[in-house]
């Protein structure tokens, strides 16, 4: 019997007179591979941010492993396990590659920021052992090339690459990824699949908005597809596949059109 | 009661003077989204083009006046396509305000240059005799400044709200790219903004020439009110200027009525901090919705400043070699002086490196910082006979204490308005070297400091000195180096690219920006001391604000984030003018200069450029192409 990673309960946004999201609910297993799906504008992101606690949700919660995350700082949530990428590539400029990579140990380096100005041998220990892991991730995605380059020199599809591995450094537990392919080519998209299994294969749950439905469909385990705020359907590939109402939330309105 | 309505009376006729100027700000800042510090540098450039016009060349006041206007706008307009418009396009908008400062340091040594550092008196419109209503006396000037305020409120309204020019301008206010999309010339706009603004100043200026005194330093003490004002109205809303400037002047003016003249000072400075954290948009505000899942500063792109760690280090040697020699060197008189004072303005620097290079907090506080420093030492040593070791630690404590409460205060502020608090905060220290005349000496300044002494070692001769002042630096260097190329750098530089991002990462975003005022204001605070104890003299103006935006301006000019890069700005500021001291009026000019050509041309510093052309930063260009072919399944994460 698996637990629960991450659960949204009665989720709902409003921007203005906007409602961005609409009462969405799902469940999320540990370990599982969760893809959101759903035409622009249709409340992925934002579900992502009210998970975050970016923004507040106008009702309803979110809940990592049964306990809610309402409320809670960004920098706990990230404590917590959870950490998130972005729909555009939020890389830190002025920065290495490299050094955005460490960027993301920063919970996990324990010793202090005197200990660092003292040169001890323990701070300095530790930096390495960051370093070498961080060089392992960047090797792992292909970006070693790019180890010492100013991360906003880098091309858009290895931006978007460096926001996941800096995401992986901070060993999170549960991985929210926004639009992770957006900006890769093609051989680019499957290295990123094999990436993705790795990284479940290792324990960690993650959701993931994604519009290239063959790359969803070749990974994921199960799939929200969300339609104007509304979550419109929910299960694995094979269901969603046959699922007449997410036809018609990515085909239906063109009819609309059409017969209008 | 006459007294109270006399003092409001003197309350309405500075507030509008105030106002005025916030107009401007509140213009320029709809507009390009930049808060312009040189608008108070306007009014005392047309003030003295009336002065020249009016009481030199003997023209009419009319024509005068005209002249004056045309003058300023013509000035501003040149300079300001030259260098502001550019920026706004390319930089970061904090980088873009510190080239505003330059250019009002920039126009202060201008005004020193030409008309000399005197004050100016111009005779009022209509003659000396106040005019009597009820019982209460008004300068027939003040009815003049007045009416211009009234009728400049209504002119820019009219002009912004009824006319199709108007209508252009708030277009580009409310949405910059969609104005450009509608065909409006956003550039052109933006220059007839800066225009109008000139306008305004050179107005305000010329009417109030002949109340208030007019010296090339009043630039600043016009900008920082107006910029109070503006800031307590709530930056871009007209309604808010003039609210704000009238708020302000009347509340100054009562708190030196009935308090004391230095407590007007400070009761606006308080003021201000209690909006900025109350209400940061302050009373009328024109609030902008925008999505916190995209990166709000949208030109934080910075060049990268790396180098060959071997080469540095045998750098380093090199320079720390060149400097350990320095007093065998056949040196000109005063040299040695300079080199230790350039040492401990380079530890303010490496301070303000950490909070505003490293962390990215523009802060014009770091020379309250060193007053605190400076100030504290001093008295503890002097007046109460403590050893000058233990009264530097007592200030550093000090120091400490007062940065953790500035920041703590300020921790919601970004950018701007982080830059107007930091700068009340120093503004706050500054009316208080000044004010609290027991205990400081006042603008005299604070005589007999004794001679630096730990334990059995007297810092007595300027070698000693400079040797003492060389260890300190190499030690923080290092110290410095230590932390800022681990863990501890890449959280402040994290937090200077992307807060959001950074908290989402589990960093805590408010911690690290606390331990950077701290440790920035420990670095001032320790530069203040040894500053003091150098010159065993601090008086006021060695630590006021404009100490604060040299400060920057040698930063921005060495290399921001760079650590050492600040050396080569210090020694460029302080020891060029002691090389040509017959040059010592330029130099406010061309601090101002090098200030804006530093930001516009150079983002990288002299430091990063020397980089740069040394050949030790790989062109990123030829990397090759990422994401080579590469079996991934099996890999452990
Ligand atoms: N901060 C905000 N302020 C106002 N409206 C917002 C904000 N964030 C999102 N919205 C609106 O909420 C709706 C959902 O936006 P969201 O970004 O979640 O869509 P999405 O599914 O991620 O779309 P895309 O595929 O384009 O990324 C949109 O109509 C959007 O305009
Ligand atoms: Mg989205």
């Amino acid at each position: 019997m698996t637990r629960t990673a991450l659960e949204a309960i009665n989720l709902s946004k409003h921007f203005g007179g906007v409602l961005a999201l609409n009462d969405a609910s799902f469940t999320v297993p540990e370990g599982s591979l969760c893809a959101l799906i759903g035409p622009n504008g249709a409340g992925k992101s934002t579900i992502f941010n009210l998970i975050t606690n970016f923004y507040p949700a106008s009702s309803g919660e979110a809940r990592l492993f049964g306990e809610t995350l309402t409320g809670c700082p960004a920098a706990r949530i990230a404590a917590r396990g959870l950490v998130r990428t972005f729909q555009t590539a939020r890389v830190f400029p002025g920065m290495t590659a490299l050094q955005n990579v460490l960027a993301g140990a920063r919970m996990h380096q324990h010793s202090s920021g005197l200990a660092q100005m003292l040169w001890l041998r323990g701070a300095r220990r530790e930096e390495q052992a960051l370093s070498r892991r961080a060089e392992g991730l960047l090797d792992l995605v292909g970006l070693s090339a790019f180890r010492d380059a100013a991360a906003t020199d880098l091309p858009m599809g290895a931006q978007k690459m460096l926001e996941v591995t800096r995401a992986l450094m901070a060993r999170p537990r549960v991985l929210l990824l926004d639009e992770p392919a957006a900006g890769l080519n093609d051989t680019e998209t499957v290295e990123l699949a094999a990436l993705l299994r790795a990284v479940r294969g290792n324990g960690v749950t993650i959701m993931v908005v994604e519009h290239n439905m063959a790359l969803v469909m070749n990974i994921a385990d199960q799939i929200v597809v969300l339609d104007a705020g509304c979550v419109v359907a929910d299960g694995t590939p094979v269901e969603i596949r046959g699922n007449p109402r997410v036809i018609e939330a990515y085909v239906g309105r063109d009819e609309e059109v059409a017969s209008a | 009661m006459s007294t109270f309505l006399q003092i409001l009376i003197g309350g309405l006729l500075q507030g509008s003077v105030f106002a005025m100027i916030a107009l401007g700000f509140s213009l320029v800042y709809r507009v390009t989204g930049i808060v312009n510090l040189s608008q108070g540098a306007f009014c005392v450039l047309g003030a003295m083009a009336m002065y020249l016009l009016q009481t030199v060349l003997d023209l009419p006041v009319p024509l005068a006046l005209a002249g004056a206007a045309l003058v300023t706008v013509g000035v501003v307009v040149l300079l300001g396509s030259f260098t502001l418009l550019p920026a706004i396009s390319n930089l970061p908008p904090s980088s873009t305000l510190m080239l505003t400062a330059g250019l009002l340091i920039f126009f202060e040594g201008l005004v020193l240059v030409l008309w000399g550092s005197q004050p100016y008196a111009m005779p009022p419109f209509s003659g000396e005799a106040p005019v009597v209503v009820a019982g209460l006396r008004v300068p027939s000037q003040g009815l003049w400044v007045l009416g211009t305020c009234v009728v400049m409120t209504g002119v820019l309204w009219y002009l912004l709200q009824r006319t199709r020019t108007g209508r252009a301008l708030r277009a580009c206010a409310e949405n910059g790219t969609a104005a450009r999309l509608m065909g409006i010339d956003v550039p052109r706009m933006m220059l007839l903004s800066l225009a109008i603004a000139a306008l305004i100043g050179a107005v305000t200026g010329v009417m109030i020439a002949p109340i208030a005194s007019m010296q090339f330093d009043t630039a600043s003490f016009y900008t920082t009110f107006g910029f109070i004002a503006v800031a307590i109205g709530g930056i871009g809303s007209f309604v808010g200027a003039v609210a704000g400037g009238l708020v302000l002047g009347v509340a100054t003016q009562l708190a030196a009525g009935y308090l004391s003249e230095i407590f007007s000072t400070t009761l606006a400075l308080v003021l201000l901090l209690a909006v900025l954290v109350l209400r940061p948009s302050g009373m009328f505000s024109v609030g902008r919705p925008q999505r916190t899942d995209v990166r709000v500063d949208q030109h934080a792109h910075r060049s990268l400043v790396r180098f060959d760690s071997a080469a540095s280090v045998t750098l380093g040697l090199m320079l720390l070699a060149l400097l350990a020699s320095a007093p065998f060197l056949p040196l000109p008189p005063g040299m040695m002086e300079s080199l230790s004072i350039t040492l401990i303005v380079f530890i303010a620097v490496l301070g303000l490196d950490v909070l505003m290079g490293f962390a990215g907090q523009v802060s014009l506080g770091q020379s309250g910082f060193m007053a605190i420093g400076g100030y504290a030492a001093a008295i503890l040593s002097a007046t109460y006979g403590w050893s000058p070791i233990f009264s530097i630690l007592a200030a550093l404590l000090l120091s400490g204490i007062c940065a953790m409460v500035l920041a703590l205060v300020t921790m919601q502020l970004r950018g701007h308005y982080l830059a107007l608090a930091t700068l009340a905060f120093a503004l706050l220290i500054d009316s208080l070297a000044i004010g609290l005349v027991d205990l400081t000496g006042g603008p005299s300044g604070f005589v007999g400091i004794p001679i630096l002494e730990v334990g059995p070692l007297a810092f007595d001769t300027p070698q000693r000195m400079y040797y003492l002042v060389l260890a300190a630096v190499v030690l923080l260097v290092l110290l410095l180096a230590g932390g800022l190329r681990s863990g501890f750098g890449r959280a402040l530089m994290s937090v200077r690219a992307d807060q959001s991002a950074s908290a989402a990462l589990g960093m805590r975003v408010g911690h690290i920006k606390v331990t950077a005022m701290v440790l920035s204001a420990l670095l001032g605070s320790l530069a203040g001391s040894l500053y003091a104890f150098q010159f065993q003299f601090l008086s006021p103006d060695m630590v006021s604000t404009m100490r604060s935006f040299q400060l920057i301006a040698m930063l921005v000019l060495g290399g921001e984030a760079t650590l050492v890069g600040g050396l080569l700005g210090v020694a460029m500021l302080t020891l060029l003018p002691t090389l040509f001291q017959p040059l010592a009026t330029y130099r406010l000019l061309a601090e101002g200069a090098l200030l804006v050509l530093a930001f516009r041309f150079l983002p990288e510093g002299i430091y990063g450029r020397l980089v740069m052309l040394a050949g030790w930063m790989r062109p990123i260009s030829s990397l090759p192409r990422p994401l080579a072919t590469r079996e991934t399944t099996e890999t452990r994460v």
